[in-house]
């Protein structure tokens, strides 16, 4: 396991295994499972992060990344803890994604707004979920066009 | 001309030539096209997105953005506040992602445009003629009472208690079927997006069509434009060959911000890029005690100008699907997990601000468009009305509380409390804003030192080279834009038919 993540999962390499892992690290503190709501970690976000990394704008996956980074890096500064977020048990994982989520810098809000985005573009699309809000499972994205 | 009519692609070079070539699928570029290739003029429609049609499009907004929405709707404003500007990049343009709304352009229009620009002796007639044209050929029709759904219930009786004057929305829909999927593409094909029925109808009138196709440049001989060039790039990002078109008469109808960027790489200056406005605008979430479930009904349906002169806002419906507006609903992590729980009691209002300020477009190193733009202050100040009017109309409707998604009020407000919005910030980073109606950048007028194009489209100072998209718009609309770039268009196609 590498921070939580299979080494056999499909991912691009170790270095990018890494950069996936602190992705998924933040966009599982972000939407967490609660009542009868899964979480995105329940809901295929290995794969979709791989996925998404394939198919974005550069723009987008440095977005990403950057807020990954920002969340892992940042206790310190919510919490007063020296520690990356990935040594955070629940509660005060939470903690800090509260607080940074409610940050008065901007720059740092929407870095962290658009993780969250992204993980709910995961997490809305789960069965599970959907069945939840009495919402019809979604076909696939076909992703073809006319040739 | 090639035999074909649809080049989806070509490893290969290509060459080609037409009487006139149309920069742009969308709205602008599809309705000039199909009245041009009805007056029998062979026209090659060059659009930098794919063709997605019926079975190709997505489902999820993932899909939707991947698919359909320009570079992932990453493309964000520069200033103060980074807000997305949210258009489409495919065959049919935004009318693929939009919910079809159709309104006549407003007559305070045209008199500000005479005003103010010294266009417009006659437009408005020639514009509300073509209109009636377009409402026939695009099935135009109210929303179907079977096809409103709560959330525009409520909307409708919030408004009656009000006393708002409001509306069911008139639409390019042909039997809504009230799916609610109009922004990752109408699969069932009831939405009459020019995808669907114009671009159709000119490939069967011996025009052609060209996706995946992005123009580089304006090409240009002894100060006329006889083509443009560019080079085949599919969606996975695979490179084909390169294109060179030629035609006598070449128009750019690529929206509001690749239009003129295209038109300053091609190196084109003056008052090009100038004059960029929209109608940046945010929605509230209201909640109520018993089920909306939003997304079954039409995406929008009900519409109030109420506010339309004074203070300068449109309100409407919008039911975007759950993917998408997940994370709009405040907080994070467990905090969050307790307010999405809410999500079938939850219904999603919006407004759209007619603003005054104005951006600038230029062409960024990759060729991308890099919009400057900001809200000056009296604009925040309709921002902040519109976030109040929005919450209140979800009061007078009966929802127990609203969430606003501004910055420094309190994610959640209930009903008793909305009245802090009234005061709430005139930062625009504090709003969690998008731009959804795009004008200017090319705009038309009277004098050519403070316009790009004539009211016929015509670029100043430049044989054979016209615009016919919203970038020509010279003002805000305040009103919703396609009704009025197709008829735009149009006009500009009978000045071309004119000429020839």
């Amino acid at each position: 396991m590498l921070w939580g993540v299979p080494r056999d999962a499909p991912l691009p390499g170790r270095r990018g295994g890494r950069v996936n892992a602190l992705i998924r690290h933040t966009m599982c503190a972000l939407i967490p499972s609660g009542g009868a709501l899964p979480g995105v970690a329940e809901c295929g976000v290995d794969a979709w992060i791989v996925r998404f990394r394939a198919e974005t704008s550069v723009m987008m996956w440095i977005g990403v990344v950057a807020g990954s980074v920002l969340f892992v890096l940042t206790p310190v500064w919510t919490l007063g803890l020296p520690v990356p977020s990935l040594w955070l048990g629940p509660e005060r994982l939470d903690a800090h994604a509260s607080r940074l989520g409610a940050s008065s810098i901007y720059p740092l809000r929407q870095l962290v707004l658009l993780v969250k985005m992204m993980a709910c573009l995961c997490w809305g699309v789960d069965p599970r979920v959907r069945a939840v809000f009495a919402l019809a499972p979604y076909p696939p994205d076909p992703g073809t066009w006319r040739s | 001309m090639a035999l074909v009519s649809h080049l989806a692609f070509s490893e290969t070079d290509v060459e080609a030539d037409a009487d006139v070539i149309v920069v742009g699928s969308g709205a602008g570029g599809a309705s000039i096209a199909v009245h041009l290739a009805r007056a029998g003029v062979r026209v090659l429609v060059i659009e930098a997105g794919a063709w997605r049609a019926g079975s190709d499009l997505p489902s999820s907004a993932y899909g939707s953005m991947r698919d359909l929405l320009d570079n992932w709707a990453s493309n964000l404003t520069m200033g103060r506040a980074g807000w997305p500007i949210v258009q489409a990049r495919t065959v049919g343009g935004t009318t693929v992602i939009n919910s079809a709304i159709c309104v006549r352009t407003p007559a305070d229009v045209f008199a500000r445009w005479q005003a103010e620009t010294g266009v417009g002796g006659g437009l408005a007639d020639r514009v509300w003629a073509h209109q009636d044209a377009l409402e026939r050929e695009l099935s135009v029709q109210e929303v179907p009472a079977g096809a409103f759904g709560r959330s525009n219930t409520l909307a409708t009786e919030a408004a009656t208690a009000l006393g708002w004057h409001d509306h069911a929305m008139r639409r390019y829909v042909a039997g809504c079927a009230g799916s609610g999927q109009c922004i990752q593409g109408c699969r069932a094909l009831r939405k009459q997006s020019v995808d669907v029925v114009f671009l159709p109808e000119v490939r069967a009138r011996s025009g052609v069509v060209w996706s995946n196709a992005p123009v580089d440049r304006v090409v240009f001989e002894r100060g006329r434009a006889v083509g443009v060039r560019g080079r085949f790039r599919d969606p996975t990002g695979r490179r084909g060959g390169r294109f060179v078109a030629r035609a006598p008469r070449v128009v750019v109808a690529a929206s509001a911000t690749h239009g003129p960027a295209l038109l300053r790489r091609s190196g084109l200056r003056g008052a090009v890029g100038t004059g960029f406005r929209a109608h940046p605008g945010s929605g509230v979430i209201g909640l109520y005690d018993d089920p909306v479930d939003m997304n079954t009904g039409a995406t929008q349906g009900w519409a109030s100008m109420v506010m339309r002169d004074t203070p300068g806002l449109k309100l409407e419906t919008l039911a975007l699907p759950l993917d998408m507006l997940a994370s709009r609903f405040p907080g994070f992590g467990a905090a969050w997990v307790r307010q999405i729980a809410q999500y079938r009691y939850a219904a999603h209002w919006v407004h759209a601000v007619r603003a005054e300020s104005v951006g600038r477009v230029w062409s960024g190193p990759f060729g991308q468009p890099v919009v400057w733009y900001g809200l000056d202050k009296a604009d925040m100040v309709r921002m902040r009305d519109g976030v109040y009017a929005v919450a209140r109309l979800h009061v007078a409707a009966g929802a127990r509380a609203v969430m606003p998604g501004v910055a420094g009020v309190p994610g959640v407000i209930d009903r008793d409390s909305v009245g802090i919005l009234a005061d709430g910030p005139l930062d625009p980073r504090a709003y969690t804003g998008i731009l959804s109606h795009l004008f200017g950048g090319a705009p038309m007028g009277a004098d050519p030192r403070a316009s790009a194009c004539g009211e016929d489209g015509a670029v100043h100072g430049v044989e054979g080279l016209f615009v016919a998209d919203a970038s020509m718009i010279p003002s805000n609309l305040g009103v919703n834009p396609q009704h009025t770039i197709m008829a735009l268009a149009r006009c500009v196609g009978d000045g071309i038919l004119a000429r020839a």
